[in-house]
């Protein structure tokens, strides 16, 4: 973990759990509704302050609590443009499989990549330090697999290169039977399993 | 699988198969590039003779670069007069006049199932024979030989004397697409640096703008999707007939394999992000407090369904 990252995470940990301190609450506005708050946003005086945790300019957490529920959204860093397909494609996977991750948000939060929403149901069916554990394991492992993407990507695509160039070359080089031998070191190759 | 192959499978092996046991079919398929084929049987009385019809998007300028003088040449006798209805191209094949079973049935067959691949032969084979002439004469520039194989997607030949340069145009249907494509042709002109592949084909890549060879080319597509790849063949990548086959056979099916590898990878980040999302999965539900499941009784002793 680099030495930024660290006090980063630790931030985010200790203000999600000071922040996950939820009750039911029914709506002032509307008879037996029993909403989101932060969703709502038609109690202004069950709304508390919206806080936002930085690591740089492309990287941060925005936790927006209330009386009965919690927003946090998250912007992913995206350096190129590569990456940017990358985790737009990954949070995108995720997000339409909302309903199984409880928490998620089926949309980002405007300005960000993936936004996860709290409620006080939650916090009374899950252990509230493992939900947080489970956001904490998503930010450091989510950079880490769309670094990870960008390099097999990176990598496939000069095997790919290589092979179909050294083709044309072997051809023009040495005799025909030598290709053979080279197309099945390069079918040999494991470098393409999954997982 | 990392290289594609030239020749059509399912030609083969429905030839070998009839080859071997004749009897009725009726198979149509298709080929990249939307080449459809259609393998029947003309007469259903007698089952010896095989009809093989080819469609193919650009006929009409394969035959202005000498398309019927090549497939003449690889299949004599078998190539039909007048093609079958809908079709470009027809072979006749006569299952009794091929080889006996053996490694020269299979040679011949094989010569079939690479219609394709010598249909579009055509045009470089053209411009090869155009660079040597322009070698001995010290002519400036070949005839620029345009192809239009796909509805968006072209390719253009061009002999010079000392080299033959053949871009493709190649559009990029989605953004994935377009910036996966960026990597693997970005890879491309990176390898060459090896040592080991230092005499293959130089290749440049555009996008957007076209290269200088055919910036004068009325009707070129201006847009970001679009992307031009060069290869710039030296005499050496064809320098006996053996040669040039090979290189042909490689260089028809760069778009596909392309594609191909670019498809490839995106169902791989798929895999790879389905199993990372089951992960998280297994870290939230972590989190679920158990709800202990008692088996509830009656009084007589019976489970309680509700």
């Amino acid at each position: 973990m680099s030495n930024t990252l660290r006090p980063y995470l630790a931030a985010v940990r200790s203000t999600l759990t000071a922040a996950l301190t939820l009750e039911d609450f029914a709506s002032q506005v509307v008879e037996r509704h029993n909403k989101p708050e932060v969703e709502v946003g038609q109690s202004k005086e069950v709304l508390l302050n919206p806080l936002t945790i930085s690591r740089n300019e492309n990287e941060r957490v925005l936790i927006e609590p209330s009386i009965n529920s919690i927003r946090l959204s998250i912007k992913i860093k995206q350096a190129d443009e590569i990456e940017r397909v990358l985790c737009h494609k990954f949070t995108r996977f995720m997000m339409q499989r909302a309903e199984s991750f409880i928490v998620l948000r089926r949309k980002p939060v405007k300005g960000y990549d993936i936004s996860f929403l709290i409620t006080n149901n939650h916090t009374d069916t899950m252990l509230k330090h493992k939900i947080v554990d489970f956001i904490i394991q998503f930010m450091e492992e989510v950079d880490k697999e769309i670094s990870e993407m960008k390099l097999s990507l990176n990598a496939r695509a000069r095997v790919v290169a290589e092979s179909y160039l050294t083709t044309i070359r072997t051809h023009c080089l040495i005799p025909r039977f030598a290709v053979h031998l080279m197309n099945n070191e390069l079918h040999g190759e494991t470098w393409y399993g999954a997982g | 699988m990392i290289l594609l192959e030239p020749h059509n499978y399912i030609i083969q092996t429905t030839l070998a198969e009839k080859a071997a046991k004749p009897g009725y079919v009726d198979v149509q398929f298709v080929d990249f590039d939307g080449v459809r084929f259609k393998l029947s049987t003309p007469d259903k009385k007698s089952a010896t003779n095989i009809l093989l019809s080819m469609n193919i998007r650009c006929w009409s300028e394969l035959v202005k670069y000498g398309v019927n003088e090549v497939l003449r040449r690889e299949y004599g006798g078998l190539v039909l007069a007048q093609p079958e209805l809908d079709y470009d191209v027809s072979l006749e094949i006569n299952l009794e006049q091929l080889p006996p079973e053996g490694e020269q049935r299979d040679a011949q067959i094989k010569s079939i199932a690479l219609l394709k691949r010598n249909a579009l032969a055509a045009p470089f084979e053209r411009a090869f024979k155009e660079q040597k002439q322009l070698e001995a004469s010290g002519g400036s520039q070949g005839e620029l030989t345009a192809l239009h194989y796909r509805d968006e997607e072209v390719i253009y030949v061009q002999a010079s004397p000392d080299r033959v340069t053949v871009i493709f145009s190649t559009t990029f249907r989605e953004e994935t697409d377009r910036i996966f494509g960026k990597v693997f042709l970005q890879e491309f002109v990176d390898a060459r640096r090896l040592p080991t592949i230092q005499s293959a084909p130089q290749v440049l890549y555009t996008t957007r703008e076209p290269p200088l060879e055919i910036r004068h080319v009325p009707g070129l597509v201006d847009s970001e999707d679009v992307g031009y790849v060069t290869f710039v063949l030296f005499p050496r990548h064809f320098a006996n007939a053996d040669i040039a086959s090979a290189t042909i056979s490689h260089i028809q099916l760069f778009r596909d394999y392309l594609h191909y590898h670019i498809k490839c990878s995106k169902a791989y980040m798929h895999s790879r992000m389905r199993y990372r999302v089951s992960e998280f999965q297994k870290v939230l539900n972590r989190a679920k407090t158990e709800v202990a499941v008692v088996d509830r009784k009656t009084a007589s002793g019976r489970s309680m369904m509700r």
